[in-house]
């Protein structure tokens, strides 16, 4: 029920293709100027969103290592989104900036508008939901909540109040006397959450949210906790190495590498059009030809690889000189595995191998062939019949064939 | 033991696991109770036999003559269990209690009051200027925290009764601090330093401060930074934070500190004889003038045991909150 809810949020997104859309036309754009990050620009939607976040020029060095790396970023009101990278990619240490826990060596935060690089934590009006959870261990769980509003010196009937709101929100209401060590993980989420929520902040961050938490937990967590952001309606960042999470939690992504933007976009747009190799590879798998263009009209593109005997067709143009080096990308799901030759193709768009290993994962299994060229090219299959008979096996002789809408012509 | 008696004693377990949260974490400790065997028996007998010999016996023996009356007899006091044509006299003398709570000058009351007075400032000294310390140490690189170690343990290997003598040197009216005022045209006759309280307390915090700093800097050690970024997340002041976050998470270490510091202070005897004015009696010296000049064993042991019942008090809090601690984690 709530993943139906939040399919419908997502629709709503902007930038965002409607699901019922087959693969969007424009989508294949970015590879007509290599350099420009799709996301950067603001869409239509975007504009007459009112931006809450402004980051500009932001680098943070550690002696002479660059944390961050001159990042600009706009955070539009009401969205959720994920700083995603792999360790050490200087994602932690942006969102500690936005907290205040580290100062910019250059650049500015903007916070609706007013400067915020020379407040101090305690007077921002941004919290922050730790890693750790970073409960007081000395104090109970309703101590731990109203804690943030008695920093206030708000009245006690008011913290009262808004501390069982919390409470509500997040169904702790019968925890309240427990101390944080009394607490399963996924209650002490709950208890961190409600607590960064009290103090009703302009902007949400959360720090590895289900770092702490197991897989199935996890799981779980993650569509409550969009859930009640989505009641509170606080704009967040979030911080994240999972890419599974930040695809279901986000509105929009941010891959990080070397403390730079790799690429922003909705979760949608960042799988289906990855704008660089890194990008590609880094949401998802992804089989990757190094290939250089034959010939590019109006429609189609035809690009040589020595991978595959025939040339690949690309349904759109490309505006690169012909000869020029590229890379083709090919997601394993779009890549259909047959036991025998696909007539449609043509004689494009399609090679034959030997079925070397096979990955069976219960819901997908992963075939990866071996083709002549000595390649190996992972094409999926969903596992749609519980008995179906005739699926390729080890050693067997497939065929491969794609659409020409599938492959994603990459040029960083 | 047969196996219908082990299932039954399983079932009794079992079912005192379904009873209340006390009782049941008293079932669950016999569950994972294992035997001990007389190895470890005979490591454990090790500090009962030390505390037995060295303190609960001679405590027992000071609490024995503290029962007695004084006597011109070897040894100086009058026995308890006497025999008396055959019958056993057990005669207790509750005098020498009395006469320090009752006596007229109050010289007893007053100097227990004054000892109390000079550790807990004392502790308190300490505590305000080791935790900074601490703080730093815990803080630091650790090639530069040997250094501040070694800096901080480094007096100690002089001997106590030296320093004190140093300290001599250095307060009296012509000694050193003197001199360099005078000099510096600050003041303009001697200060009189050496023996007033001050003297007192910069001996007591100056022999004491590392039983201070180092059970704090453990504790410092151990502290969870992120829960102070938390609390300045939440809109905590510095101020607000290391009293609401630090403290809390410090507890154990301010207590041992404080527990190392108060209670050797309570009984100082050295430090306030050689540094120490005429007017400031401590405990220390109304014990050393009972025992070796008016020879009374008897009121002198009595002004030690009520020392020990004052000292004991936050010892019983002192363990009380440990155990707290230990229950709780």
């Amino acid at each position: 029920m709530e993943a139906s809810q939040r399919t419908d949020a997502a629709a709503a997104k902007p930038q965002d293709p409607s699901p019922a859309a087959k693969e969007p036309k424009p989508a294949a754009k970015n590879t007509h100027r290599p350099g420009d990050l799709p996301g950067q620009k603001a869409s239509p939607v975007e504009q007459h969103k009112k931006p809450i976040l402004e980051i500009s020029d932001l680098t943070k060095k550690f002696g002479d290592f660059s944390a961050v790396n001159g990042v600009d970023l706009t955070v539009y009101e009401g969205e959720i989104f994920a700083l995603l990278g792999s360790s050490g990619c200087g994602k932690s240490t942006l969102l500690r900036m936005l907290a205040g826990f580290e100062t910019p060596t250059s650049g500015s935060i903007l916070l609706e508008g007013r400067n915020i690089v020379d407040i101090p934590p305690y007077k921002r009006t941004i919290n922050m939901m730790f890693q750790s959870y970073a409960l007081f261990p000395n104090m109970n769980v309703r101590q731990n909540i109203a804690f943030g509003l008695k920093q206030e010196h708000l009245k006690k009937s008011v913290i009262d109040e808004r501390v069982d709101k919390m409470l509500k929100l997040v169904h702790m209401e019968s925890f309240v006397d427990r101390k944080p060590y009394q607490l399963s993980g996924g209650q002490r989420q709950r208890v961190a959450l409600a607590r960064s929520l009290a103090k009703e902040p302009r902007l949400l961050l959360l720090d590895e949210p289900m770092g702490a938490l197991d897989k199935k937990l996890r799981e779980q967590m993650r569509l409550e906790l969009v859930d009640i952001i989505n009641t509170v309606g606080v704009t967040c960042i979030m911080v994240t190495h999972d890419q599974e999470e930040a695809m279901t939690m986000a509105d929009r992504i941010a891959i990080m590498d070397r403390g730079e933007f790799v690429q922003i976009g909705g979760p949608r747009e960042i799988y289906e059009n990855p704008n660089c190799r890194f990008s590609a590879e880094f949401i998802g798998s992804v089989n990757l030809f190094d290939c250089t263009l034959i010939s590019s009209d109006q429609k189609h593109s035809l690009i040589h690889t020595d991978d595959f005997p025939s040339p690949i067709e690309l349904g759109h143009d490309l505006d690169l000189a012909d000869g020029m080096p590229l890379t083709i990308a090919l997601r394993p799901e779009k890549v259909y595995i047959s036991k025998v030759p696909d007539e449609e193709t043509g004689g494009s768009n399609c090679c034959e191998g030997d079925v070397e290993n096979i990955a069976y994962l219960g819901d997908i299994s992963i075939y990866y062939v071996r083709l002549p060229s000595g390649r190996l090219v992972a094409s999926t299959l969903p596992n749609v019949d519980r008995f179906k008979t005739g699926l390729p096996i080890w050693d067997d002789h497939v065929y491969l064939s794609w659409d020409p809408e599938s492959c994603i012509a990459l040029t960083i | 033991m047969p196996i219908s008696a082990l299932n039954a004693t399983q079932a009794l377990i079992r079912r005192k696991l379904n009873a209340g949260p006390r009782r049941r974490r008293k079932a669950e400790l016999l569950l994972t109770r294992r035997e001990v065997t007389w190895r470890e028996r005979l490591v454990i007998l090790v500090p009962y036999l030390w505390m037995i010999l060295f303190f609960l016996m001679p405590f027992l023996i000071i609490f024995k003559i503290s029962l007695s009356v004084t006597e011109i007899a070897i040894p100086p006091y009058s026995p308890i269990v006497t025999f008396e044509d055959g019958a056993m006299q057990i005669i207790l003398h509750l005098e020498n209690y009395t006469f320090i709570f009752t006596d007229e000058d109050g010289t007893y009351m007053k100097s227990y009051l004054k000892s109390l007075e000079v550790a807990s400032f004392s502790t308190l000294l300490c505590l305000f200027i080791g935790y900074p310390i601490a703080w730093a140490l815990s803080k630091c690189r650790p090639a530069t925290r040997n250094i501040m170690f070694m800096l901080l343990i480094m007096p100690s290997w002089t001997s106590f009764v030296v320093r004190i003598y140093a300290w001599m040197a250095l307060l009296k009216k012509d000694g050193l601090i003197n001199d360099v005022l005078m000099a510096l045209g600050i003041i303009d006759s001697p200060i009189h330093m050496l023996q007033t309280d001050f003297a007192v307390y910069v001996g007591i915090v100056y022999c004491y401060l590392p039983y201070m700093v180092l059970p704090l800097f453990t504790a410092l050690l151990k502290v969870d930074y992120t829960l102070i970024e938390a609390a300045y997340d939440l809109g905590a002041r510095p101020v607000k934070t290391f009293f609401s976050v630090l403290v809390p998470q410090t507890r154990s270490g301010i207590i041992a500190g404080s527990m190392l510091v108060f209670i050797p202070a309570l009984g100082e005897y050295v430090i306030p004889e050689l540094l120490g004015g005429k007017g400031s009696i401590l405990i220390g010296r109304i014990l050393w003038q009972e025992f070796f000049n008016n020879r009374d064993w008897p009121l002198a042991s009595a002004v030690a045991i009520v020392m020990l019942t004052i000292l004991a008090i936050p010892i019983v809090i002192f363990f009380k909150s440990q155990r707290k601690k230990a229950e709780a984690a």
